[in-house]
């Protein structure tokens, strides 16, 4: 079978810093947490929790009012980063000439149109009215970001999303990866987007009692992964995109490579819906090594899933020495959710664009407020401040969700 | 509100179309309101004015069918 190989050629994504794509990285390196406390004004009890929201986005400005109109903000948050992703791969929007047909979208979303569900339950039974919105259906439908972003960009080829909790857009990644290596498709715009700040979403999160808690002050430092004072999780909104080329065509049109997607893992824990379990983990990574061609040495580099509850953070690293041996000792890895948050269905892909951008530019960024590692979580290299100046020349990024599913994707900077 | 003006402050807050392109002769279509649009407009419309429209009426194309059809339902429906 011919394997094609898979150019990164496009990155964009709403950034929670409000900035651009080197802005966002910039931040990262510095250790620069986006996380702020929300005060809702929800009825009938405001929520007050650290978040990370995309205050500086303007869905109008961005796409125009009718198009912002027909969506909700998960769509809007993808179709924004999407947009961002394909402009940064000097694409035009409108086909010139060149077929678009066998070009796709695989996208990943854990919560679809929440916002748009909940506005509809909220006219049904808050305000007592009997019919709801006909743009309802399409404004909520989990698969609403990856119709518009083919429908915008012209692209004839599958358009599919990905709902897989917070692995949804490491898995979408993975699958466009396929599709692209496979020469079924030319071009593959992929990410993830979501909205989880819905009231009945974060009281139901709040009911896990997975979430970390802080206030106005507290909140930029309420997510610290593997720290012995951690936590729990901060939720985020965002949308991150990559696109994804035959690397061949990629030449051909001279595109800018900002790295390369060499290897795609899965498994399931198969034990527990929500508690990880460290033997999945390790076939997920082991797989990721394998379909790449690659060994633990390689490695120079991973972007853990490190989401800073007391349960996943020691088995993540776990896993990790398990599969790297010796080795793991000198393994440098970071959990930069530290800073944007858990996006959920957008953390993947997030994270994603960080690790190449973390080869691009040869600089890790850290986990912050690690200031006292939890003894549970040893074993690694722990990154606590950006490094510079030891060659990076792959990078795992993982991605575990509730339900059990990994997803790890290997990623090979260019030279 | 009459519903010529309705369709303008629609057209206006919805697609950005400014009130001076919303003419009787007008074809929706062109102003940005497709199937889905249409529907939406209609909602708005039943909303505003109490009235429950049949799903078998006629889709109107301009805007001058649009008020005329709307004109009807409400003085039908008093």
């Amino acid at each position: 079978m011919v394997r094609h190989r898979v150019a990164i050629t496009g990155l964009g994504l709403v950034s929670p810093y409000g900035g651009d794509l080197e802005d966002f990285f910039t931040r990262l390196a510095a250790g620069e947490s986006a996380v702020r406390h929300l005060r809702t004004n929800d009825l009938p009890r405001p929520l007050s929790t650290p978040f990370v929201s995309c205050t500086a986005f303007d869905p109008e400005a961005v796409l125009g009012k009718p198009l912002a109109s027909m969506m909700d903000r998960f769509a809007q948050l993808g179709m924004a980063a999407a947009f961002a992703a394909w402009d940064n791969a000097g694409l035009p929007r409108t086909a010139d000439g060149e077929s678009r047909n066998d070009w796709g979208v695989a996208w990943g979303t854990a919560l679809g149109g929440t916002l748009a569900s909940e506005k509809g339950y909220r006219e049904l039974w808050q305000k007592g009215r009997e019919r709801l919105s006909p743009l309802t259906v399409v404004m909520v439908m989990n698969n609403a970001a990856n119709a518009h972003i083919s429908l915008q960009l012209g692209l004839g080829g599958i358009s599919m999303s990905y709902t897989v909790a917070c692995a949804s857009s490491a898995i979408a990644i993975g699958e466009a990866f396929r599709r692209v290596r496979s020469g079924e498709a030319t071009v593959m715009v992929t990410g993830g987007s979501d909205a989880p700040q819905a009231y009945g979403s974060v009281r139901a999160w709040e009911a896990l009692r997975v979430l970390a808690p802080g206030n106005e002050v507290t909140s930029p430092s309420a997510c610290r992964p593997f720290s012995s004072n951690r936590s729990g999780l901060v939720m985020g909104e965002g949308g991150a995109a990559l696109v994804l080329e035959d690397w061949e065509h990629a030449l051909a049109r001279g595109a800018r490579i900002h790295g390369e997607i060499v290897g795609y893992g899965t498994s399931c824990d198969h034990t527990h819906l929500v508690r990880p379990e460290a033997a999945g983990q390790v076939r997920a990574i082991a797989a990721s090594l394998t379909d790449g061609g690659l060994t633990p040495d390689d490695i120079d580099y991973v972007n853990a899933h490190g989401t800073a509850t007391a349960d996943g953070d020691p088995v993540e690293v776990a896993a990790l020495v398990a599969v790297f041996g010796e080795r793991a000792a000198k393994l440098p890895v970071s959990a930069t959710k530290s800073m944007h948050g858990h996006l959920l269905g957008a953390a993947g892909a997030i994270e994603a664009i960080t690790t190449v951008l973390t080869l691009r530019e040869q600089c890790i960024p850290p986990t912050a407020h690690l200031a006292q590692l939890d003894p549970a979580c040893a074993g690694v290299d722990h990154v606590i401040a950006a490094r510079h100046g030891h060659p990076l020349r792959t990078a795992l990024s993982s991605s575990f969700a509730f339900g059990g599913s990994n997803a790890v994707l290997a990623f090979r900077a260019t030279p | 509100m009459d519903s010529i003006n309705l369709i303008r402050n629609f057209l206006e807050q919805r697609l950005d179309v400014t009130p001076d392109k919303v003419t009787t002769e007008a074809r929706l279509e062109e102003l940005g309101i497709d199937s889905l649009m249409l529907l939406e407009l209609m909602f708005e419309f039943e909303d505003k004015f109490g009235i429950s429209l049949d799903n078998t009426l006629q889709t109107p194309k301009t805007v001058g069918e649009m008020v005329e059809m709307m004109e009807r339902l409400r003085k039908e429906n008093g």
